[in-house]
């Protein structure tokens, strides 16, 4: 069993605390002092803050009354569920061209809001409101028994919930912010598309400065500011847990208005979805799969698919092995969330400071999709293995299995739904990744997300709908792939 | 059998042997040419669009040692420095060095060959400006009436933007173009990402609604050309030739490409007559070839009198300071004054 640890341990610092160090080595010194100095990059760290904050708030606005509506039980309460998932799982191009699909200089909706504040906050609600959701419905359906208690002992409703029900839905409301906060914060392909020059976050920023100007040194003085406000986030993460209540079941059935009114809210949610089928377009579908301008289709598919597939096969067993090892030790459980504060944009960068003679390998993008994907594997696999009961695996050894056979034979059987959503979240995130890709791009590695950018770079009305084609192609992938695995359970924790 | 096998398979890579040529997005040649000489050497050719030309050439700096491509196409004279400085490329001393004109052999390790050369200057739209004055002068640009019907490019990205930016800085010299450029911002000038966003989306002429353009002394002749008889003379003209910024061209050899022989005989033929005669009304570039002929649309495009021709170490000792002062001014807001305290 040590052996799991310290594999993964090895596998963290080669691919994460080395390549960490070097963006710090290059960034503290001169590209600090040039960086700080500069108005502009503290104009685009406050933005960033900026947007990550109200991103939370205007996604906790929603996503709080919709967990208590689905505290009831109603027809097709299971799927809307389900559904709730499927925004966090696309990939930020799709997502990106579903907005400009309808609200971009050609949108559907005649509105033009490509570059402006407005549509970055449309798109962060889109996102994220299934996570909040999903991390505020436990508490919010624990909370009648406490509620109902007040009740009794003579508050009124209004008083019961702001005495009683808010403070034990605060650790909730302040993990599902803080969830809301980081991706918000880093966020790369949504502000790329989406935002223009005047608000680029950090995470554009450093991009730009890598792929325009290789101004390294401000690149990683950036970076390193992202990563610490990024590592102070996380750090607020752990110390909230939730209040441990007695769980509740489900309340009896609203009235069917409740059900119309939640497939209208989910109908009007998933509108850039509905945007990017509806422009859907096969002739550019066919054009795009054997395009001599640009990457074809076909070959970008081909190295999606082969991609994620290799990834996943090194993701699996590197999440298994990190589960495995923190379930009993904090300290891994603590190391294991480092790759949550590397953005891929950061992971690109460095890469590309510390491992220059394997630019051309492909070994380094797929290390770079496992760094990135195996921490959601893991944190869908730590609960579950944590709850197993210490008796089954006694019962094992006593029947003379050694701690391995034990762990794979017994363990893993019994957690493997757990396994399955987890591996949903990676395969999803491999899928749609896009930050590192952009930045260790080659020729012969172009996935679907940058055969989408490559064709959003050119101007005119063809580039754009192979754009939109492609991005339809990859949301329904992504889905799938997702739903197959996943089959609505949905554990985003 | 075994050696048989082997033979073949050997053979099969030699027959499919493919040469990769890093260009702009901007880069075209006529189809028969490229068919003629895949057929004559036996290699495929691939074009690979790498964006605008700062950003192809970062690309190719950012794969060093690990090269995307064998051959590198259309960097110019304001990215030379950080082409050779960034030693990506392979020298040649190709046979055709000697067909070239002197003066375009900026480089004497031979590893950026010129292939074309030309003028960016400003376009104007002759429809939109019949009734209406059109500046009279470069500094007239600076007056808001005539800065907000303004397009240019961003010069860390795009080559005519950066050429562009230098004009300015050799006519209104090191501490006047940053007044120059911030009040063209006040104005409302547009930056472009790169030549094709401007030209094809902000400028009138393509129902943009920028009347001024940052383009080619030749832009006005393309129009001609392209207009299938609709335009017996061109639509737009140039401004300015004391703002118009020679460039040239070049294409070298990428180190670590796995096919020298290749890469060279691709070079060659860029040099060579016939694709020299091509260019002109593929790319709209003046042939670096002596004896190369110029088509009859040409005399729509004749040189600019007096344009800006710098000086490569100028160019090289100060391009990324002028690249980040132009950006810290046009992009990022800052004045002028604290730009030039910073120097200190």
């Amino acid at each position: 069993m040590a052996y799991g640890g310290f594999f993964v341990l090895l596998f963290l610092g080669l691919a994460l605390f080395y390549p960490l160090f070097r963006i710090l080595a290059l960034g503290v010194g001169e590209g600090f002092a040039r960086a700080l100095a500069n108005p502009y990059y503290w104009e685009r760290y406050l933005w960033s803050l900026e947007y990550g904050l109200l991103s939370a708030l205007f996604t906790l606005s929603l996503a709080l009354p919709l967990a208590f509506l689905f505290r009831r039980r109603f027809p097709l309460r299971g799927v809307f569920l389900a559904l709730s998932t499927l925004p966090f799982v696309l990939p930020t191009p799709v997502v990106a061209l579903g907005f400009l699909a309808l609200l971009g200089p050609r949108g559907l909706l005649g509105v033009d809001l490509y570059g402006t504040k407005a549509i970055l906050f449309l798109a962060a609600i889109f996102y994220n409101l299934g996570l909040a959701l999903r991390i505020l419905l436990p508490v919010a359906l624990n909370l009648e028994g406490p509620l109902q208690a007040a009740r009794v002992l003579g508050a009124s409703s209004p008083r019961a919930f702001l005495r009683v029900g808010l403070p034990l839905l605060l650790p909730a409301l302040g993990s599902a912010g803080l969830l809301v906060f980081i991706y918000a914060f880093s966020a790369f392909g949504v502000p790329l598309l989406l935002g223009g020059p005047r608000y680029a976050t950090l995470e554009v920023e450093v991009y730009t400065l890598l792929a325009y100007r290789l101004a390294f040194p401000e690149a990683s003085a950036l970076m390193l500011l992202e990563i610490l406000t990024l590592g102070l986030a996380v750090a607020l993460y752990l110390r909230l847990r939730p209040y441990p209540l007695s769980p509740g079941g489900l309340l009896p059935p609203p009235p069917w208005a409740y059900t119309l009114g939640l497939g209208v809210l989910f109908l009007l949610l998933f509108a850039p979805l509905w945007g990017l089928f509806l422009r859907l377009d096969l002739g550019a579908l066919a054009a795009a799969w054997a395009s001599e301008d640009f990457t074809p289709l076909s070959v970008a598919l081909g190295n999606s698919l082969r991609f994620t597939l290799l990834a996943l096969a090194l993701a699996l067993p590197l999440g298994v092995a990190y589960a495995a090892a923190a379930r009993r030790s904090p300290l891994m459980d603590l190391l294991g969330l480092f790759p949550l504060m590397l953005s891929p944009v950061a992971v690109g960068l460095g890469y590309l400071l510390a491992y220059p003679n394997l630019r051309g390998s492909l070994l380094l993008l797929l290390v770079a999709y496992a760094l990135l994907a195996y921490p959601l594997l893991a944190r869908a696999l730590l609960p579950a293995l944590r709850s197993l009961s210490p008796s089954l695996l006694e019962a094992a050894r006593v029947l003379g299995a050694t701690p391995l056979r034990a762990f794979l034979r017994v363990e893993i059987p019994l957690v493997f739904p757990a396994l399955q959503s987890g591996l949903a979240l990676a395969l999803a995130a491999i899928l749609g990744e896009f930050g590192a890709t952009l930045v260790l791009w080659r020729p012969e590695w172009t996935t679907l997300t940058l055969a989408i950018y490559e064709r959003l770079g050119r101007p005119g009305e063809a580039p754009f709908r192979e754009a939109l084609a492609i991005a339809a192609l990859l949301a329904l992938l992504s889905g799938l792939a997702f739903y197959l695995l996943d089959r609505g359970r949905g554990r985003l924790g | 059998m075994l050696r048989i096998f082997a033979l073949l398979v050997l053979l099969a890579f030699g027959f499919a042997q493919e040469i990769t040529v890093l260009t702009h997005s901007s880069f075209s040649l006529d189809k028969g040419l490229i068919a003629r000489f895949e057929r004559e050497t036996g290699l495929k050719l691939r074009f690979l669009k790498g964006g605008d030309a700062g950003e192809t050439l970062n690309r190719a700096i950012l794969t060093k040692g690990a090269p995307i491509a064998d051959v590198i196409y259309g960097f110019d004279n304001t990215f030379l420095s950080r082409a050779l400085e960034a030693d990506i490329l392979l020298p040649y001393r190709s046979p055709e060095i000697q067909n070239l004109k002197a003066t375009l052999l900026l480089d004497p390790t031979f590893r950026a060959l010129p292939v074309d050369y030309g003028w960016v200057s400003l376009n104007y739209d002759r429809a939109y400006f019949k009734d209406r004055p059109l500046p009279k002068t470069p500094q007239d640009l600076t007056r808001p009436e005539f800065a907000r019907l303004l397009v240019v490019q961003n010069p860390a990205t795009s080559s005519p933007g950066l050429a562009f930016l230098m004009a300015t800085v050799a006519r209104f010299g090191e501490d006047g173009y940053l007044d120059f450029w911030a009040k063209l911002r006040d104005g409302g000038v547009r930056v472009a990402k790169g030549w094709s966003e401007a030209y094809y989306t902000h400028f009138t002429l393509y129902k943009g609604d920028r009347p001024l353009v940052v383009s080619y002394t030749t832009s006005p002749a393309a129009e001609v050309y392209y207009s299938e008889g609709k335009y017996q003379e061109p639509p737009t003209g140039n401004l300015f030739p004391e703002l118009a910024f020679f460039q040239v061209e070049f294409v070298g050899i990428l180190k670590g490409t796995k096919n020298l022989e290749g890469a060279r005989k691709v070079v060659d033929w860029l040099l060579s007559k016939p694709v020299q005669e091509n260019l002109p009304t593929e790319m709209w570039m003046y042939p670096a070839r002596r004896d190369a002929r110029l088509p009859e649309v040409f005399r729509f495009a004749p040189e600019p009198l007096g344009s800006v021709r710098m000086d490569p170490r100028a160019m090289a000792q100060n391009r990324e300071r002028w690249i980040e002062e132009w950006t810290k001014v046009v992009l990022q807001g800052q004045s002028p004054e604290s730009v030039r305290q910073g120097r200190r």
